[in-house]
């Protein structure tokens, strides 16, 4: 089951933004900082100092490399009808286990069994997305094979932060709607006419599936979300912003979870990760990426930078 | 004192701190002859003895001395971040604080470094000494020093062969290296054992406690 912030703005769909839009190019001012501290420059430095990042490179960069910023009003960012139709799809193998859950369950009079297996479901989602998140974020590279794509994308999801904010719906879920896809339309074979399977795998692909969009939320500011999700980030139901925040902060190794969060204080508290982390050193001898400083990959480039662009 | 504390709502109690020494020799009952007594590789073994279900104890017992409160701190010599050659002899006389740890430039071991680093004056104003060992090489152990600018002996225990020999035990059913620290007394008799692995900065605190409180 795949979380993916997003597909990391690189430059096929920012060559390919260069390429359709360089007539307009040279209206986009946008500003990148070579510092490797996370130091918010002056709007008045930034003003005074438009630059586009590298533009040669840029043409002839690989998906290896992840230092393309990302533009607002990007094509990256919007959703094409090939997004539309994964997450159509996905949600449509979510929708047919629960539909079967609850179906089997009016047949066969039980409530309490698929309701709590659907609850665990939804317990498990948040420790999956965790597990996932800490395994992308910490190892591999762009090289990866299978995940290099996704290890990409966090990276730049950990550069740029805001842009998931930016991201339409579809553009954000796909990869997941996908996963899930594939995932699940055997399960729902195999789950036969089980309740509490399907409750199960319902709930749990479902908050898998939406994790990239309770992940999205958790970056917005209160004043930009619907009051209903407010209220269910603030009982614990959905991430929280706060909980989220800090695992954008230094040292980065900390609130891995993205569906409730609920397990992210068990998961810090008891170093599951760091023991991991001891793990995996000692057995395979590799360091995970937060036991090293922060360096540009990871620093974070402020949004106000690029707001230049709307200007 | 073997202590062992986890943070509240720790969830990994069962799996921290497994008490079983890696011992270098296997015992497979199985393979043991059904005589009543037998040899072992020297060690004369009974059957009527709980042989068949080789207890963690007995194996601790015969085959790998495990150093704990009251025993005499065996003798080594192993070299220093400078390749030097430094004996465990050298610093009789005075109290010593021990702490064997995972590895170099490691969270948890650089938390602990830095702690030990930081209350070093006080270990000194009680008249000890610290000193640091883990599997690393000399130049590990050179670079860890000098980045975190420690100032004390790390010692490099190349094979693990004293941490072996001491019977610190591993963590994680033997995954993790285990981090435990010992206070010698000024004639290297044993005083304290402390072993936490995931709290690095309280083995300062206890040790210090227990040098201040001596």
């Amino acid at each position: 089951m795949a979380i993916l912030p997003h597909h990391n703005p690189t430059l096929r769909p920012l060559q390919h933004a260069r390429l359709s839009h360089h007539n307009s190019l040279p209206a986009r001012i946008h500003c990148s900082t070579t510092s490797t501290t996370p130091a918010k420059p002056s709007r008045d430095q930034i003003i005074k100092q438009p630059t586009i990042i590298n533009p040669p490179t840029a043409l002839v960069q690989t998906s290896a490399t992840v230092s393309a910023r990302p533009v607002l009003n990007d094509p990256s960012l919007q959703s094409t009808w090939s997004h539309r139709v994964w997450v159509a799809s996905g949600c449509t193998t979510v929708l047919i286990s629960l539909a079967k859950s609850l179906t089997t369950a009016v047949d066969s009079h039980i409530w309490i069994e698929p309701i709590l297996a659907g609850f665990i479901g939804y317990v498990l989602a948040d420790l999956g997305s965790g597990i996932y998140h800490w395994g992308i974020d910490n190892y591999g590279d762009s090289e990866t094979p299978f995940f290099g794509t996704q290890i990409e994308a966090f990276q730049g999801h950990h550069k740029w932060p805001w842009t998931i904010t930016r991201r339409q719906f579809a553009n954000n879920l796909h990869a997941l709607a996908r996963a899930v896809t594939f995932t699940v339309i055997p399960l729902d074979l195999i789950c036969n006419d089980n309740a509490v399977l399907h409750g199960f795998v319902g709930v749990c692909s479902g908050c898998i599936m939406f994790s990239q969009q309770f992940h999205a939320w958790a970056h917005c500011t209160k004043s930009k979300l619907p009051a209903a999700v407010v209220a269910l980030q603030d009982a614990g139901i959905l991430v929280s912003r706060s909980q989220h925040a800090a695992h954008h902060r230094p040292p980065y190794n900390n609130n891995y979870c993205i569906v409730s969060g609920v397990w992210n204080e068990i998961l810090d508290n008891s170093k599951f990760f760091e023991a991991m982390e001891m793990i995996l050193f000692f057995k395979l001898g590799v360091r995970p990426r937060s036991w090293t400083e922060p360096n540009s990959d990871w620093t974070e480039e402020t949004e106000s930078k690029s707001l230049i662009s709307e200007l | 004192m073997a202590s062992f504390s986890l943070p509240t709502n720790q969830t990994l109690p069962s799996l921290l701190h497994s008490h079983t020494p890696k011992a270098t020799l296997t015992l497979n009952p199985s393979l043991l002859p059904k005589s009543s007594q037998s040899q072992f590789l020297g060690l004369k073994l009974s059957n009527s003895s709980p042989l068949s279900v080789p207890s963690s104890s007995y194996v601790k017992g015969s085959i790998v001395a495990k150093i704990k409160e009251g025993s005499l701190a065996p003798a080594f010599t192993l070299k220093d971040q400078d390749g030097k050659t430094v004996s465990l002899s050298k610093f009789k006389g005075k109290p010593v604080v021990l702490y064997f740890y995972p590895a170099d430039e490691t969270p948890g071991c650089t938390k602990q470094a830095c702690a030990f680093r930081d209350s070093y004056e006080k270990f000194k104003k009680a008249g000890a000494e610290v000193i640091g060992i883990s599997g690393d090489d000399p130049s590990s152990h050179k670079a860890f020093k000098q980045k975190y600018k420690l100032p004390f002996t790390l010692l490099s225990d190349e094979g693990n062969k004293v941490r072996k020999e001491w019977g610190v035990p591993a963590d994680l059913f033997g995954a993790l290296p285990g981090r435990q620290t010992y206070v010698l007394d000024k004639n290297g008799v044993v005083r304290l054992v402390y072993n936490n692995q995931f709290q690095p900065e309280k083995h300062i605190d206890e040790t210090l406690k227990f040098l201040q409180s001596a």
